[in-house]
């Protein structure tokens, strides 16, 4: 095939021109463009302006980095930002333990049948909205018949006013988003796991009958560049969760559960401030990406 | 003394029955070796030794304990595997010491049975490395460290040089038996290669479709074969079968008939002459290293089809009939395709089996 390419009057017929390839990546390219990089650059650009769309008159003018300074004296933008710190590092390790269990629970032999209705069950929570999760959460911490007041009733424990009280309406939102990603983590543990080979597998059993040995010495290495991206996954996602929080709580009460997303779009949609929005945001994209970069740092690493 | 004891062992995947039933033993120090075409359970055999497969029903003992539903760890047995089956992301050391840190045995005693493994398989240089970059061989070398360091009850060895070039399998083969010799250890290798069963065994244990044909040494195995299976299967190139008339038969010697036979037929002395009858068919089974293309007294008659030169020796495609005959000659003689061609035979080396493949 080189041969022909490379003389000068011979044009290979390749059944295709030199923009085909082009054509094929142009919707995607175009849609990519459309709704992730312009906002984004809009966003940024937004970020330098006072740009209060309640106030018109005032125009757009570019102010550098005052919406910056602002956002980063701003109380609440702190407070909001500490509170999904903690709803992050609540729910993490809760989700990582459980899916862990989960996975080595469906990665033992035996029951194919079972396990594999399990596997397709485990897809139901992930392939839920956010806000439907956010519906089913008000439907089961609903005071007066939500599901998890007759259960506590029916341990003899006392109903709870969930979303009506601080603490409550906090293990809510927690409760519902352990629910909804668990399963994820399960099964990219589930994937880990099935990465090490059957004889390495084997070969430890040999050398060791402890299950955490063979979990901690021979299995986990291989579970590590699924759980950096589990890390990141859901570090991404924490700051940006919205809808589940919104439609059970609105951040409510008091600011018993604004986490930073909520936050953000109050600030951006209800008081029409959307420089100091988009300064909140950029700095939650930065947030974001020195996480990632911290989390494959410390913890990636391919098992060869 | 019995070391290792499988007791009427089956194996069954559901409906599947992959294990029919074995009974072997082995006393301690001795070189077993399960040899068999694929498929025919050898594997399986070796990991329920192991732990790795349940044993479905029947009893296996290790050193006068019964361990047919212990622990794989609890049973002291070390493995080599096929794949080597090194741990990716720990060092060489770090490999072979993982056993002996997991028995929670004191450091210096690590670095001092690590440091010994590695000096008898001369892979001192390669403890830092992670086997990644190590070759074919290394890594066999560690992987059979690992089980050394254990000072294990029995070694288990699972097809461990079939990964290997030719020359290295070679290699590796002599050092596994100096190894044996060296340890004085008991051993069980399972293996498809006769050539590897016939140079390491003490004792070779032939298995098919989940049940064994024979067990014996060697030496046994090559000269009484127990049935034509055996036969055709311990010895390279594979042992010619001829299907043969009998025309007569006394208490001690028995006439054959072949087109194949110089004359039509051949008179043999054999001890169990006796139990076959005129009228009777019977499977002549001729070594191709036992016939000899310049013999003086030629007992076969074969047209000559092919001819294979491997330097030293050449193998012989002769025809007679439908059949084929392999011959195995020293030198190079010289043959035309076609042309008509004698060979002799000691009368000690013929084989002789009964239509349903047992031995006469």
């Amino acid at each position: 095939m080189t041969r022909t390419t490379s003389g000068p009057n011979i044009r290979p017929n390749r059944g295709y021109g030199r923009w085909t390839p082009f054509w094929f990546l142009a919707p995607a390219v175009f849609t990519l463009f459309i709704i992730g990089i312009y906002p984004t650059i809009f966003a940024l650009v937004t970020s330098f302006r006072r740009y209060n769309i309640a106030r018109p008159r005032d125009g757009f003018p570019f102010v550098g980095l005052e919406n910056y300074t602002s956002v980063l004296t701003d109380g609440t933008f702190w407070a909001s930002l500490f509170l999904t710190a903690k709803f992050y590092i609540t729910v993490l390790p809760v989700e990582i333990v459980l899916g862990l269990v989960i996975a080595l629970l469906l990665h033992k032999t035996g029951m194919g049948f079972l396990k594999s209705l399990a596997r397709v069950t485990l897809v139901v929570p992930l392939a839920t909205t956010y806000a439907v999760v956010g519906l089913i959460g008000r439907l089961i911490f609903n005071r007066d018949f939500g599901v998890a007041n007759w259960f506590l009733d029916a341990l003899g424990v006392g109903g709870l006013d969930w979303l009506g009280s601080q603490a409550g309406a906090f293990a809510a939102i927690v409760i519902m988003d352990i629910w909804q990603w668990t399963p994820f983590c399960a099964l990219i543990f589930l994937a880990g796991l099935s990465m090490v080979p059957g004889e390495i597998e084997e070969a430890a059993r040999l050398e060791t009958s402890s299950k955490w040995s063979l979990l901690k010495h021979v299995q986990l290495p291989y579970l590590m560049p699924g759980l950096t991206a589990l890390l990141i996954l859901r570090s991404a996602d924490v700051l940006k969760l919205f809808d589940m929080v919104f439609v059970m709580t609105r951040g409510g009460p008091g600011s018993a559960t604004d986490l930073v997303s909520v936050y953000i779009q109050r600030v951006g949609f209800r008081v029409f401030d959307l420089g100091t929005a988009s300064a909140q945001a950029i700095l939650l994209l930065v947030i974001t990406i020195l996480l990632s970069r911290l989390y494959i740092r410390v913890l990636y690493k391919e098992v060869n | 003394m019995t070391f290792l004891q499988l007791d009427n062992i089956k194996k069954t995947f559901g409906e599947l029955s992959v294990i029919k039933g074995v009974n072997i033993s082995a006393s301690k120090g001795e070189f077993v070796v399960f040899v068999g075409p694929s498929g025919c359970g050898k594997s399986t055999l070796l990991r329920m030794i192991a732990g790795l497969e349940d044993v479905s029903s029947g009893t296996l003992s290790i050193d006068g304990k019964e361990v047919t539903y212990e622990e794989p760890a609890k049973r002291e047995v070390s493995m080599v595997f096929q794949s080597y089956a090194l741990y990716p992301h720990m060092s060489v050391f770090e490999n072979m010491a993982f056993g002996l840190r997991m028995a929670k045995l004191p450091e210096d005693e690590i670095k001092r049975r690590v440091g010994e493994a590695a000096r008898i398989l001369q892979i001192e240089p390669l403890l830092e490395r992670k086997p990644r970059a190590l070759s074919g061989g290394q890594r066999q070398r560690v992987a059979i460290g690992r089980s050394i360091v254990r000072n294990p009850k029995i070694f288990l060895f699972d097809e461990p040089l079939s990964n290997l070039d030719a020359e290295l399998r070679s290699q590796m083969r002599v050092e596994i038996a100096k190894l044996h010799r060296n340890l004085g250890a008991t051993m069980v290798y399972v293996t498809h290669d006769q050539v590897e069963a016939m140079t390491l065994a003490d004792r070779i244990v032939v298995l098919r479709a989940g049940l064994v044909e024979q067990i014996g040494s060697p030496t046994e195995l090559y000269d009484h074969p127990a049935n034509t299976f055996v036969a055709g299967f311990i010895g390279s190139p594979k042992m010619n079968f001829l299907t043969a008339k009998v025309t007569g038969a006394d208490s001690t010697s028995l006439q054959l008939s072949h087109p194949a036979f110089e004359g039509g037929t051949l008179s043999l002395a054999h001890p169990a002459a006796g139990k076959a009858k005129a009228g009777d068919t019977l499977t002549v089974g001729l070594r191709p290293e036992h016939l000899d293309v310049a013999a003086a007294t030629p007992r076969l008659r074969l047209t000559a089809d092919f001819a294979e030169n491997l330097g030293g020796s050449t193998q012989i495609y002769a025809r007679t009939g439908a059949e084929t005959v392999i011959i195995l000659a020293n030198g190079r003689p010289d043959l035309t395709p076609g042309a008509a061609m004698t060979a002799g035979i000691d009368p000690r080396h013929i084989y002789l089996f009964t239509p349903d493949g047992l031995a006469l």
